[in-house]
């Protein structure tokens, strides 16, 4: 490749996800290890890899064993594929699965690999439990005694307290509030109603239970454990029936985020496989779209006064900068649902003028976005948020609703995560 | 395979039935391996006058390099007899079968073989000639039924000047593929047969759809078939799609997650053989019963059956087998049952669809655009086999059913995969509008 | 053969004890019974645990050895009664046929039959075997055969069993480790709670020096090393030698020269103390 020369776009061939469970049901048992190898079993059978090596696979967890330090090897080992096919694990709490796509469709571009395969997974109900912070300190020393002497000395430091496990918990290091915590703050800053996530929430319900009834997940979902759907989707959603939850995040009359319009605890497991045009020619594999760029973000949210979940919204103007396009560009549009009320946020500071013109430095603001585009196969208010995998489930879907549309349709992909970041992508239809 | 055998012989009804009809312990029939020859031990190959497909098995025989004898050879036992009697004319030529096959038979080894080729008694030429033919079937039956320890007998007619296209039947009905093919008539008509490069790769190349992949028969199929160097498109439900994939990964196929009743079934399977280059072999495999007597039937049972097993195959053909769809040459491949020809109690819908595909067969295989496009159509109809589907059937009719055919076991779901596994070689594009049973010669529907 | 029909999986806990106190080992025939557990829903969540804790991928799909684990309560419960001929205390697990049919999957309402075959001589006592079959809407899928053997006076002129083929010789393929719960975890997940696998005290209560392996599980961490074509139709054949006592470390040798798979495992210097000998035949495109 000449230096000056464009890099090739990476072509997404398609993708497979196991439906997403609810945590502590039917995925209780299953491990992170388990879910990974069952999609990718599932992508390799779609595409006849079996046995076939491909460039890479890239994928992660957000929650992770310590046994679990070569998950994504480990998974490419216990699946058909060849194994002589490299892996590597990536953490970028739930904008993983999008990153991880982005990491193979830039290898891809710079022609250090032909194919490659991205995803994550993520279970709520088998996390590692770790042990007390105490605990692990007298054990390592336990671990390091050499004489008697020494380990009775170790063993002389164990308290009772120190025996009680630490279950992680969904909290920033940095601020101690959770993320619903920050979320309902974010929301009330930016005046989100109730009405307004309820109603974003049966959307997201009913275009998922559409997308399934037209058979629009027939090639991007294999079954796993007897579950065929997403065991969080209830088609019969409706904002009357919402509007009866208790709000469970924010304080007082302004609490407006309901178990309902927050994205549940998931169990599950996505894959999307990556590769070049050639190499899906030879193979005879559809390239269901390209992806065409990519830009991370993250904000200070810790003392910048910026909401947790913000981070996308100052992401898009470089994006858009750099393809010369508007927000209105795009035919579709995929901002994770991590609560109703993240979506929302995100869509008031892209219509206000003051926050482009102060945060983002914009002359103008960015806009408002058609709602017809916004997640039209539903999103994870509705098919739940096993958090690496959100990533892979969202550009498996968007690629092929673009490719739906016909050649040349853009679409862009949102994910805010925890630690104030977010990942934004662009597909277009080949 | 024994089954409950053990226990139904103990119950009161087995006893006394297994007492009336002698029942023999089931001999572990002869089946396909990788490095078995085609036949062990030697082969008799003896006919009438020129008999002209004689000539032809001999020459196949020694290629493989199996013995030929002419004769009973003295201590030794025969892995197979074939008989050419193309030429007969009159009764007093059928003495012959007595001559040969009575040393014949005697010195059959286990899962031996009997082939008996004659021609077509509708094109014989004088009533005489005619009847002759016609005896043959008769003959080939009974053997059957004398014949023990796993040895079949089946009958080969063969089409005026299509002596040539023998071979492939020939080579089936003696390998270990045919175990649980008995008392067959098969057909051999004109067709341009091409010898595969490796006859133990004879699919090798092609692209192959079975429906109903992820378990059971159709899991067996794509396994055969992939052995036989087939890619195979394994399509099932998308609810089965956990099995569905480990079936595709198991044969380096791959998994298509589509319901046959689907509008677009046949464009999506269509689409999805694209990428291999084409289409070659189809199998019809997706079927389903939902049994009750016909006084109690409802209009969802009777739908789903008919639809399932006869409408969806119909409308998708629609594409297959369009000018876009199968490659010429190919070959369509159909599921009927025992049911479809003999009928079964409480199924009224299952049978009327199995029995569709019997006339959807017959009608196909003469259509005028696929006999020019030369594709060819047949069907199995699978008796007695271990599987889910036939499980449904209440204990003791399931229990006779093992018993009462002339292999008196079960066959499995890889029987039923070799005789359509064989109808999908090139090699036996002379075989067509053929609708074979694997049944051991089943007494049901004889 | 008669078969009695259990309601459900039968606690092995009292019978073990019962046959403790009690069972002297009678003499006389097998009993002409068997026992049938039917329309057997399998558990996910017990099965994620089995296939965990013996390092089968996790999913839908049954591992070769899983019906044993559905069958040996009644194995127990057969040999626990009082009109079988040899003492359930003091049986040793020798050898283990399986034979998978088709692949089974969690999906499958599973019959699971068993009954005892083969009470013959051998030359250090009596072999019997305990015959589990499994049917599925009447069709058999999966059968396994458990010999045991009773150390009593033995028939020196008795026709010995079958051999092993040799034990894998070379570096080993891999190592195992075996932690000191092990039998506990498998005893928790089987249902086998034969004291001699729960820990060193119990175990040498019954003339162990230390607690030892459950012999399947030993067996199904084997198979497991081989990957998914053991859920196909396939056969296993396995030889226990020497127990595997707790905690301890131990190799995995391979050799899949042949047209059959053979494993071993082994352990100690040189590799000289040897535990089991599996062979794994899977069925070509059947």
């Amino acid at each position: 490749m000449a230096a000056s020369a464009k890099p090739r776009r990476a072509a997404v061939i398609g993708g497979n996800r196991i439906p997403f469970a609810r945590a502590n049901s039917t995925y209780a048992k299953a491990s992170n290890q388990d879910m990974l190898t069952a999609s990718l079993e599932g992508l390799v059978a779609r595409f006849g890899l079996a046995g076939e090596p491909v460039g890479e696979v890239t994928a992660g967890a957000v929650l992770k064993h310590s046994r679990d330090f070569n998950l994504t090897r480990e998974s490419v080992l216990g699946s058909s594929l060849a194994p002589t096919t490299p892996a590597y694990d990536v953490q970028q709490a739930c904008g993983t699965g999008l990153e991880a796509t982005v990491l193979v469709a830039n290898k891809i571009a710079l022609g250090q690999v032909e194919s490659g395969i991205a995803g994550g997974t993520d279970t709520a109900s088998d996390a590692p439990i770790a042990v007390n912070e105490g605990l692990r300190e007298t054990l390592l020393a336990l671990n390091r005694a050499k004489t008697p002497g020494q380990r009775l000395k170790a063993v002389a430091r164990l308290r009772p307290g120190q025996v009680v496990p630490e279950i992680p918990r969904n909290v920033e290091p940095r601020t101690g509030l959770s993320m619903g915590e920050h979320m309902a703050q974010t929301a009330a800053h930016w005046g989100v109603t109730r009405e307004a996530q309820d109603e974003l929430a049966v959307q997201s319900h009913r275009n998922l239970a559409a997308a399934y009834d037209r058979g629009f997940f027939d090639d991007l979902l294999t079954p796993y454990l007897g579950l065929t759907r997403d065991q969080n989707l209830r088609a019969d959603s409706s904002v009357d029936k919402l509007a009866k939850l208790k709000p469970v995040f924010g304080r007082g009359d302004g609490a407006t985020m309901t178990a309902a319009n927050s994205t549940p605890l998931t169990d599950g497991a996505s894959v999307v496989l990556l590769g070049s045009d050639e190499w899906a020619a030879e193979r005879g594999l559809p390239v269901l779209a390209h992806l065409v760029d990519a830009q991370t973000a993250a904000v200070d949210y810790v003392t910048g006064h910026e909401g947790l979940l913000m981070a996308p919204a100052y992401a898009l103007p470089h994006l858009l900068e750099r393809q010369g396009m508007k927000l209105q560009d795009f035919d579709l549009v995929e901002i994770h649902e991590a609560f109703a009320a993240t979506v929302l946020c995100t869509l008031a500071a892209w219509e206000s003028e003051s926050f482009c013109r102060d945060r983002l430095g914009l002359d103008a603001p960015i806009g408002a976005l058609d709602r017809t585009r916004l997640n039209v196969n539903g999103s994870s208010l509705a098919a739940g948020h096993p958090f690496a995998a959100t990533g892979g489930r969202i550009v498996a879907s968007l690629a092929k609703s673009l490719e739906e549309r016909g050649s040349g349709a853009r679409g862009l992909i949102s994910i805010c995560a925890a630690g104030g970041q977010g990942v934004m992508a662009i597909l277009e239809a080949a | 395979m024994t089954g409950a055998y053990a226990g139904f012989v103990n119950s009161a009804v087995g006893t006394k039935l297994a007492a009336q009809l002698g029942l023999p312990r089931p001999v572990r029939l002869r089946r396909y391996a990788a490095d078995a020859p085609l036949v062990e031990g030697p082969v008799l190959v003896a006919g009438l006058a020129d008999a002209p497909v004689a000539e032809h098995v001999r020459t196949l025989l020694s290629d493989e390099g199996v013995e030929v004898v002419d004769a009973v050879p003295a201590g030794s036992r025969l892995g197979a007899v074939v008989l050419d009697l193309t030429t007969v004319t009159e009764p007093g030529d059928l003495d012959l079968v007595r001559v040969v096959l009575a040393p014949a038979v005697k010195a059959l080894r286990a899962s031996g073989r009997v082939v008996v080729v004659g021609a077509d008694p509708a094109s014989a030429t004088s009533v005489a000639q005619a009847a002759s033919r016609r005896a043959l079937e008769g003959i080939t039956r009974s053997v059957g039924k004398e014949l023990r320890f796993g040895a079949t007998a089946n009958l080969v007619l063969v089409a005026e000047g299509a002596e040539a296209n023998t071979d492939a039947a020939v080579r089936f009905l003696l390998s270990g593929r045919s175990a649980y093919v008995d008392a067959q008539v098969v057909r051999v008509g004109p067709g341009t047969p091409a010898e595969p490069a490796d006859w133990a790769l004879p699919l090798a190349g092609k692209v192959a759809v079975v429906t109903g992949a992820a378990r059971g028969i159709g899991a067996s199929i794509a396994d055969v078939l992939a052995r036989d160097g087939a890619h195979v498109v394994c399509v099932d439900i998308p609810a089965a799609g956990e099995s569905l994939a480990r079936t595709a990964n198991r044969v380096g196929g791959t998994a298509l997650q589509v319901d046959v009743t689907a509008a677009d079934a046949g464009q999506r399977i269509l689409d999805a053989t694209g990428r291999h280059g084409g289409l070659d072999v189809v199998v019809h495999n997706a079927g389903i019963t939902r049994d009750k007597l016909l006084a109690n039937m409802d209009e969802s049972r009777w739908d789903s059956v008919l639809d399932v097993n006869l409408g969806s195959i119909l409308r998708m053909n629609e594409v297959l087998l369009g000018e876009n769809g199968i490659r010429d040459g190919g070959h369509v491949v159909l599921v009927s049952s025992i049911a479809g020809i003999a009928g079964n109690r409480g199924q009224t819908n299952y049978a009327a669809s199995k029995a569709g595909v019997i006339g959807l067969v017959d009608a196909l295989s003469v259509d005028a655009d696929l006999v020019r496009r030369g594709i060819s159509v047949n069907a199995v109809a699978p008796g007695f086999i271990e599987t889910e589907m036939t499980a449904k059937v209440p204990f003791a009719t399931r229990e006779v059913g093992r018993l009462l055919n002339s292999l008196s076991q079960g066959g499995l779901p890889v029987d039923v995969a070799e005789t359509i596994a064989w109808f999908s070689q090139d090699a036996n594009a002379g075989v067509t509008g053929n609708v074979v049973r694997v049944c051991g010669q089943s007494l049901l529907g004889a | 053969m008669e078969l009695r029909e259990v309601a459900s999986t039968p606690a092995l806990g009292p019978l073990f004890a019962r046959a403790a106190l009690t069972q002297r080992g009678r003499g006389g025939a097998l009993p002409a019974h068997g026992l049938l557990l039917a329309a057997v829903q399998v558990d996910r969540a017990h099965l994620l645990d089995y296939q965990h804790l013996c390092r089968f991928a996790g999913g839908d799909v049954l591992p070769h050895t899983y019906p044993h684990v559905l069958g040996f309560p009644l194995q127990v419960a057969l040999m626990a009664g009082r009109d079988f001929p040899l003492p359930l205390p003091g049986l040793v697990h020798l050898e283990n046929r399986i034979t998978v049919h088709r692949r089974l999957t969690a999906d499958d309402r599973l019959d699971v039959t068993v009954h005892a075959a083969d009470l013959r001589p051998h030359a250090k006592g009596q072999l019997v075997d305990l015959v589990t079959e499994v049917d599925v809407d009447g069709e058999r899928v999966w059968e396994g055969r458990s010999t045991y053997l009773r150390r009593g006076r033995g028939d020196a002129n008795a026709v010995a069993p079958q051999s092993s083929p040799p034990m894998p010789q070379g570096p080993p393929a891999g190592v195992l480790r075996l932690p000191e719960g092990l039998g506990r975890a498998y005893a928790a997940v089987s249902g086998d709670v034969n004291p001699i696998h729960l820990h060193a005290l119990s175990a040498k209560a019954m003339g162990f020096p230390r607690a030892i392996a459950h012999g399947m599980w030993t067996a199904a961490r084997t198979l497991a090393t081989l990957g998914p074509e053991a859920s196909e139709p396939s056969t296993s054949e396995v030889w226990f030698r020497k127990p595997v006592l707790l905690p301890s470390t131990v190799e995995l040798v391979v050799d899949d020269s042949g047209s059959r798979t053979v494993v071993g495992l082994r352990s100690g210097r040189e590799g000289v103390r040897e535990h089991l000998v599996l062979t794994l035949d899977v069925e070509a495109g059947a």
